[in-house]
């Protein structure tokens, strides 16, 4: 390593070209993911990469860490050729990643999934644990995480703390050029990362950073580069560009005006509850009690872990309360699970939080993944085929504005975006007049959330009731008739129709004011 | 605003040039598998002139008619992600039964589906065992396996006595204009099949199940009863091969399930579908048995002794599945899918 030249503001090496690539293509059996894309990293700049879900950021990012290797087109990094055949091919160069979808190994440890694969050797070459645990507490330490157990096995950690191990874990690989696809998609507070990137920079790394967040991306990058169906459309200096000169270059086309929920607030107030839970309580729920009404879309805001998966996969039957009574429509109901939770009274559909996992059936068409749960309808005299599937789930697929053409690709090809329309279609398919929406928007583009925000709105409006969880603030004020804040497993404060203001809301996410702040608009 | 935004990602979409594929995986893994039974049929009249004439085909056709009913079973099992091991065992309990029970007497009409319901129930105890105690299925299944040939052990006294009822000697042995049964039962069998698991309500389910378990019952499938059907379902179809072996020929062995075991997973594979569960079809499992089954004539038809034909029959599966894992048909599709833009 190089000394700084002058200061830390002016980073080692600076102007230096850390790694380019050129004409690189990819495509998966017909699919082309990427071609035509090109770009520069500069030594010791953040470098953006912009695109909609599906523009091929992803497959990029595969290919820059060594996961797929491209069908044409070259790599150069610090002058030479770059073609890794792994990841740790690529760590082994100096460009690690932190990926969206977290890549750690969720039973072993946290020291050994920031150790491997050189976990430190004790006695006889055998592997320490001792060691493991001493090192991986001093990583930790290093990036200011000590609240972090590195005896603790990753599958214990909530989501926020595992994205953080993922990013600290790249930090501690990568030389030359770090990878962060989407690194802030758990995270509720982004100081902590912005910092570190900021302290590696500084030192001369060249870091590429995907993200959704606009502002995020303005307040960290210099540069963007913006995708757009697997080709790079341009690279452009961030200050000289408005946030529509990038909306348009991502979605060829101007953006248009956000659109606000129809506020029929006051409407759903004097509406029949439809869905009531009292005194639930459980591992992280303390004392948890609301009503849902017809029609009423019902905003939870929390940072992570305050006990919001829980509410959610408990009122979708996947796991039964401590204590505590769920009635739907008025009957108080044990349930029993999602299928057993679709049944009860008008029934609960539950949109879960990982696509990926808990979401998609990868393997079968967009149209087989909608229509599944209503596949018995579906069917002709006990049998179903590709057409009908397809002929069912158009009407669903209209409702969140996914086009026609994907519903026969295998779901698992499709982007992030039109996976999570597929899934909305879904459990809005299944008939269920309460939908339990848990981060609906999370990891999509700009375009697909107003589709998404459309389609939660039609459908409060035609009388369903929506209980979301999200990890956006604004997405809350834009959609939501009421929010309700938890923390620490207790619904800390709540807010009605114009009220629900972003500054109130990140003043109670942290626990600030309190019971009298109770449907006030207080400005923190 | 709403027909607005629909209109540009409509636009979009169509603006998107990427290509979708057509031809699925599994169409041709079971068009190489069928065509590969052809050639090695055509190529077996090398080894011995008796071979590659169409009185062979018809045994090749017979003989796989056991196989194609016991890796339906199988397949079912293995598409939501468990596998069977009891199968030899539950052909044996099907078989002795059968002969001991029933034989040549009379009140086959309601005996007969009886000792296919005891299958079923044996089936039904896997299932309980790997679904609601959680045993993983291979542990599950070999320990059903030891208890029901014990089973039947004790109920022979180790020698099965008894013959084959009317029917089953009927369905195995009759023929009609010149093609014996079983090839028209093998025909009905395999189309109701892939019924089964292609177009019904259940076969989806299954696919779901074996896909990801969590998201499918997070969608609202039934998982437990979808969970359990495919072992029962298993243990009746190897039951019947049981019964089809009865009439076959004409008695009950103690051993008569022995030499199943691998093949009816390597049927299933070979055809294309994945071992690991959620893929594949029957189409393909048909031909996998088939051809396997062919194997199995021919190396016969060369008259080795019968351990070293094992032998070779084992390393011919080994390198079956080896070379008919995923990425070939992966890189097939590749040269043969050819690129349309869907609309």
């Amino acid at each position: 390593m190089q000394e700084p030249v002058s200061g830390p503001a002016v980073p080692v090496g600076a102007g230096e070209v850390a790694l380019s690539i050129e004409a690189i293509r990819k495509a998966y059996g017909a699919t082309v993911a990427v071609e035509k894309a090109a770009m520069t990293l500069m030594a010791g700049e953040v470098h953006a990469l912009l695109g909609e879900n599906g523009a091929g950021k992803s497959t990029l990012v595969k290919i820059l860490s060594g996961v797929v290797r491209p069908d044409a087109g070259g790599m150069v990094l610090k002058g030479r050729p770059y073609a890794p055949t792994s990841i740790s091919a690529a760590r082994a160069e100096g460009v690690a990643t932190a990926f969206q979808e977290l890549s750690l190994l969720p039973n072993l440890s946290v020291a050994e999934n920031l150790l491997l694969p050189r976990l430190p050797k004790g006695v006889a070459g055998m592997t320490s644990a001792a060691g493991t645990w001493q090192a991986g507490a001093e990583i930790l330490a290093r990036y200011g995480l000590d609240h972090i157990d590195p005896g603790a096995a990753l599958e214990s950690l909530p989501l926020a703390d595992r994205q953080r191990v993922e990013i600290v874990r790249a930090f501690v690989n990568a030389r030359h050029v770090l990878v962060l696809d989407e690194p802030t998609a758990a995270l509720a507070d982004t100081q902590w990362l912005f910092d570190h990137v900021r302290a590696a920079t500084a030192k001369g790394m060249a870091v590429l950073y995907i993200s959704h967040r606009l502002s995020e991306v303005r307040a960290l990058c210099s540069r963007a580069t913006v995708l757009r169906n697997g080709r790079s459309i341009a690279t452009v200096e961030l200050s000289a560009a408005t946030d529509g000169d990038i909306f348009e270059m991502m979605v060829g086309r101007r953006g248009h005006a956000a659109r606000r929920a129809a506020t029929s607030t006051a409407a759903t107030l004097n509406a029949p509850v439809v869905l009531s839970v009292s005194g639930m309580a459980g591992d992280t729920l303390k004392d948890v009690s609301f009503e849902l009404r017809k029609g009423e879309i019902l905003g939870i805001a929390a940072l992570e872990g305050q006990g919001q998966r829980e509410l959610f996969r408990t009122l979708a039957g996947l796991r039964q309360p401590a204590s505590g009574t769920i009635s739907v429509d008025g009957v108080a109901q044990a349930l029993r699970g999602p299928s057993h939770a679709l049944r009860v009274g008008g029934g609960i559909a539950y949109l879960p939080e990982e696509r990926k996992t808990e979401g998609i059936l990868s393997g079968l068409s967009a149209a087989s993944n909608i229509v599944l749960p209503i596949l018995p309808s579906v069917s002709k005299a006990g049998l179903v085929s590709g057409r009908n599937e397809r002929a069912a789930s158009e009407e669903h697929a209209q409702r969140v504005e996914m086009s026609q053409r994907y519903l026969s690709f295998p779901i698992g090809d499709l982007s992030g975006g039109n996976q999570q329309k597929a899934l909305l279609a879904r459990v809005m398919a299944t008939g269920a007049q309460t939908l339990l929406l848990f981060d609906p928007t999370r990891g999509v583009d700009v375009g697909t959330k107003q589709s998404i925000y459309a389609a939660i709105s039609n459908f409060a409006e035609q009388g369903g009731s929506v209980l979301f969880y999200s990890s956006e603030l604004p997405e809350i004020v834009q959609l939501a008739h009421r929010c309700m804040v938890l923390y620490g497993g207790r619904i800390f404060s709540e807010f009605t129709g114009e009220d629900i203001d972003e500054q109130a809301l990140v003043a109670a996410l942290i626990g600030h004011g309190g019971a009298e702040r109770r449907a006030s608009a207080g400005v923190h | 605003m709403t027909s607005q935004v629909d209109v540009m990602s409509k636009f979009q979409a169509e603006q998107d040039t990427r290509k979708a594929r057509r031809i699925d995986r599994h169409t041709v893994s079971a068009i190489a598998v069928f065509v590969l039974c052809v050639v090695l049929i055509l190529a077996s009249r090398l080894v011995s002139p008796s071979l590659g004439s169409w009185q062979q085909v018809l045994t090749v056709l017979t003989l796989a008619s056991f196989l194609v009913v016991l890796s339906f079973g199988q397949g079912l099992v293995i598409l939501t992600g468990g596998l069977d091991l009891s199968l030899p065992a539950v052909i044996t309990l099907g078989g002795v039964l059968t002969t001991t029970w029933i034989g040549n007497g009379p009140g086959a009409w309601y005996m007969l589906p009886f000792v296919l319901a005891i299958c079923g129930g044996v089936g039904l105890a896997s299932a309980i065992g790997i679904v609601w105690l959680k045993v993983p299925p291979f542990i599950m299944t070999m320990a059903t396996s030891i208890i029901v040939s014990s089973a039947a052990l004790g109920l022979t006294n180790g020698t099965p006595r008894g013959a084959s009822p009317d029917v089953l000697l009927l369905l195995m042995k009759g023929s009609w204009l010149g093609i014996p049964a079983p090839v028209y039962f093998l025909v009905i069998f395999a189309v109701v099949g892939w019924i089964v698991q292609s177009r019904t309500v259940f076969g989806r389910y299954l696919y779901a199940l074996g896909t990801n378990r969590d998201a499918a019952r997070i969608a609202g499938v039934p998982i437990t009863l979808v969970s359990v059907l495919p072992y029962v379902i298993s243990a009746v179809c190897a039951g019947f091969v049981g019964m089809m072996l009865v009439g076959y020929a004409n008695g009950a062995t103690l051993r008569m399930g022995d030499n199943y075991m691998l093949p009816s997973i390597a049927a299933v594979v070979i055809g294309g579908s994945s071992i690991l569960g959620g893929n594949g079809n029957f189409a393909g499992t048909v031909g996998g048995a088939i051809l396997l089954t062919t194997v199995g004539t021919v190396i016969a038809a060369i008259g080795l002794e019968q351990g070293l034909r094992t032998i070779i029959e084992g390393g011919i599966i080994l390198v079956a599945l080896l070379l008919l894992r995923e990425e070939l048909f992966e890189r097939l599709r590749g040269l043969s899918g050819k690129p349309r833009s869907g609309g």
